[in-house]
């Protein structure tokens, strides 16, 4: 009998503990000082700020901006706390959870939303009436959220996708590199014109629809309220039919089905693949990973709607030293700190004194000056094309079912009334 | 005499024990304790959660993705088993003996325990690959025209990870085997073989029986390990689980259930426990088989 519970004793310790949940119950953060109405008094206190993965390559900029401020307001100590790029969201989890969310906080605005929902952050359009004047439209319009009034977050620094042709791919398979497909049907007639002509070894198509694609042909994702999702649609449906088709006429890899969105980038720096979409600064990546590749990349204008990517500042309610923290939130992103950044990686300013600086609009003729210009006049129209309520657990049942639709195991409306059927069981928690 | 003394305090071995127990209590019996409470409720990281009775396990019932899970979970176990239980063995016999060079076969086969998971299982992915070596190779003899989808097809994804599985744990059960055979007395062996035993027999009539609690103790830690499998398919589908999910584990969904700001701590705890579950299921009756071989 000794053995039995011995047994039962390693199983519980080795499955349970293995598994173990540390969390618990959190109570809604207390209202801060400055829960309503603008926030005035004097900028003065001890206050922190954190980034995401700005060091070791960012530290002289971040450290001149802290400086500056601190120059500024002389009775102001900023506390600079650097993250690592890899388990951010964790980190600031735990924080908030934990109670020590940072006065300022880099979070874009899928990871404010959580927080929001607690009363973690001030609402900033009532804390700083000037903020939706100074930054340009989308980028406050993603730290407004439905059911919620007011603005989350200082928008930092814009990003948006633009495509990249490989034009000695292209060329070598009998395509034009300065007519590259401009939609679906061009880009499924091309993909079938390179897997001829290079007998299956070159793809131009390596990657498979997200949920932004649904947008971009115009599903809608979720209901206006927020409190379901709809795109089971007929048009999705037909839309995962004729990737259905591509994946049957082998114009993907079948590494498709469980590639990651980055293994799109991955393969083309591979020089395997033909086309990918990536941020403005994506030759800059390649010239380092792969020198040769860089000069004989073209940039185009994403397909469709182009995705708009937001960083931002939020302010805790917490924040012993509101004013404080909101000057330092307003100065990190004030226009000419956005631009001094902009001049050092290629993103681009939430500022609308920004919308006029020749760095951003003119090319200097490179590929990556054309892709900088193309991704700079892309975010006039470009918007979130995923609603920030889906989370990273609904994107991972949505691929797995887009995927199993695409491998025609299953039908594209099963596999879309699938996902749309867990995403809403994991929205009502 | 005051050594005498300071060593009768009541307190001693309650101070000796202090440090493990705190450790104990705080990494294992606690979190346990705190796994159960939350498979009744509705908690979330970040505030909210009450008790819902059993809410929770009743979603299990109708998650279809948790039957895949458990069904690759359990196929999982009923492979990696026998072959983890026997293969160890038989090579540990083979490089007991003393001979030249043998020290090189001994680390061979434990140089895989030394990587880490991770590591081999993104190796694995590239050999294994569309354009990996083995599909190249299969191409180059003429076997296959097309590249085999050892990484995208269910059950083919299933059984690589449960190779790399079996490969990389051979070495860790080899060395156990080996302590173990350490134990059994030469002169039986001797015996035996006056007696006109042959290697198998002697084998089957003397090694086996010899080592027969080792062998429980490693298809005891091989069925717990394999139900809860995680790295292997993690790596091997890129974390996506394969087309559909259909090769997830079920540790898999419960990490998939339990991260982010809006992770539902409660159903990932629930699934903690339906693991633990079926987990103690295969031990009990290894337990049993053995009280009766006993």
């Amino acid at each position: 009998m000794r053995r039995y519970w011995a047994g039962m004793a390693m199983a519980t310790t080795l499955v349970v503990s293995g598994c173990g949940l540390g969390g618990t119950e959190q109570e809604a953060a207390a209202p801060g000082p400055s829960a309503t109405g603008e926030v005035k008094g004097e900028v003065k206190g001890k206050i922190s700020l954190q980034t995401w993965a700005l060091k070791p390559k960012f530290t002289g900029y971040m450290q001149g901006v802290i400086d500056a401020f601190q120059k500024k307001y002389p009775g102001v100590q900023v506390e600079w706390l650097d993250q690592p790029g890899d388990g951010y969201s964790d980190k600031v989890l735990s924080q908030a959870a934990g109670g020590t969310l940072p006065d300022v906080t880099n979070l874009p605005p899928d990871f404010a939303l959580p927080l929001v929902k607690q009363g973690m952050l001030l609402d900033l359009s009532q804390a700083d009436q000037k903020l939706a004047g100074e930054y340009v439209p989308g980028g406050v319009d993603a730290y407004r959220y439905a059911g919620f009034n007011g603005v989350y977050g200082y928008p930092w620094y814009l990003n948006t996708d633009v495509n990249y042709w490989n034009s000695e791919l292209l060329t070598a398979n009998g395509l034009d590199p300065d007519k590259p497909p401009a939609d679906l049907d061009e880009l499924i007639a091309q993909a079938k014109t390179v897997k001829e002509k290079s007998r299956g070894k070159v793809y131009l198509m390596s990657r498979r629809p997200e949920l932004g694609d649904l947008t971009n042909i115009g599903v809608k994702i979720m209901s206006d309220d927020g409190s379901r999702f709809t795109f089971n649609t007929p048009e999705a449906a037909a839309l995962l039919d004729r990737y259905r088709d591509a994946f049957k006429q082998g114009l993907l890899p079948r590494g498709v089905l469980t590639d990651t969105y980055a293994g799109n980038a991955k393969l083309f720096t591979e020089g395997t693949v033909a086309w990918t979409t990536a941020g403005g600064n994506f030759i800059t990546s390649l010239a380092a990973d792969n020198p040769s590749l860089a000069p004989k990349v073209v940039p185009s204008v994403a397909m469709g709607t182009p995705p708009l990517y937001v960083q931002g500042l939020s302010v805790s309610k917490r924040t012993a030293n509101a004013p404080a923290a909101i000057a330092l939130a307003r100065w990190v992103t004030s226009a000419e700190n956005q631009a001094a950044f902009a001049h050092l990686v290629n993103i681009f300013p939430s500022t609308k004194a920004s919308a006029g600086d020749p760095f951003f609009s003119k090319s200097d003729g490179t590929p990556s000056g054309d892709a900088k210009v193309i991704a700079f006049t892309s975010l006039a129209k470009a918007e979130m094309l995923q609603p920030v309520q889906v989370t990273e657990a609904m994107n991972k049942f949505v691929r797995q079912q887009f995927a199993l639709a695409i491998s025609g195991d299953t039908t594209s409306k099963e596999a879309l009334d699938a996902a749309v059927a867990k995403c809403d069981e994991l929205l009502k928690g | 005499m005051s050594y005498r003394l300071t060593h009768r305090r009541w307190f001693t071995p309650w101070l000796l024990v202090a440090p493990a127990a705190v450790w104990l209590f705080a990494f294992n019996v606690w979190p346990s304790i705190n796994t159960v409470v939350l498979a009744f409720s509705n908690a979330k990281p970040l505030g909210g959660g009450h008790f819902t009775g059993l809410e929770n396990f009743a979603r299990v019932l109708d998650d279809e993705q948790l039957a895949d899970a458990l069904v690759n979970s359990i196929v999982y176990m009923l492979v990696c088993l026998p072959l983890l239980t026997v293969l160890p063995l038989l090579i540990a016999v083979l490089v007991e003996k003393r001979l030249p060079g043998i020290m090189f076969f001994r680390t061979a086969f434990y140089t895989p325990v030394v990587a880490s998971a991770v590591v081999v299982a993104l190796i694995w992915g590239w050999v294994l690959d569309d354009q990996g070596l083995v599909n190249g190779f299969a191409q180059w003899l003429g076997v296959v025209t097309e590249p085999v989808p050892f990484l995208t097809d269910r059950w083919l994804l299933l059984f690589s990870a449960i190779s790399l599985t079996v490969w990389k744990g051979l070495g860790y059960y080899m060395i156990i085997y080996l302590s173990a055979l350490g134990n059994v007395r030469r002169e039986l062996h001797e015996a035996a073989a006056v007696d006109g035993a042959g290697p198998v027999r002697r084998f089957l009539s003397v090694t086996v029986p010899g080592v027969r609690t080792t062998m429980l103790l490693v298809s005891v830690l091989v069925a717990v390990s394999a139900l809860r499998v995680f790295s292997e398919l993690y790596v091997l589908s890129n974390g996506t689980g394969g087309p559909g999910g259909r090769d997830m584990s079920v540790v898999m969904l419960i990490q998939l259930y339990s991260r982010g700001f809006t992770g539902h701590l409660g159903y990932a705890s629930a699934l903690s426990l339906v693991l633990l579950a079926v987990t103690i299921g295969p031990m009990l009756l290894l337990l049993r088989l053995d009280r009766k071989a006993a």
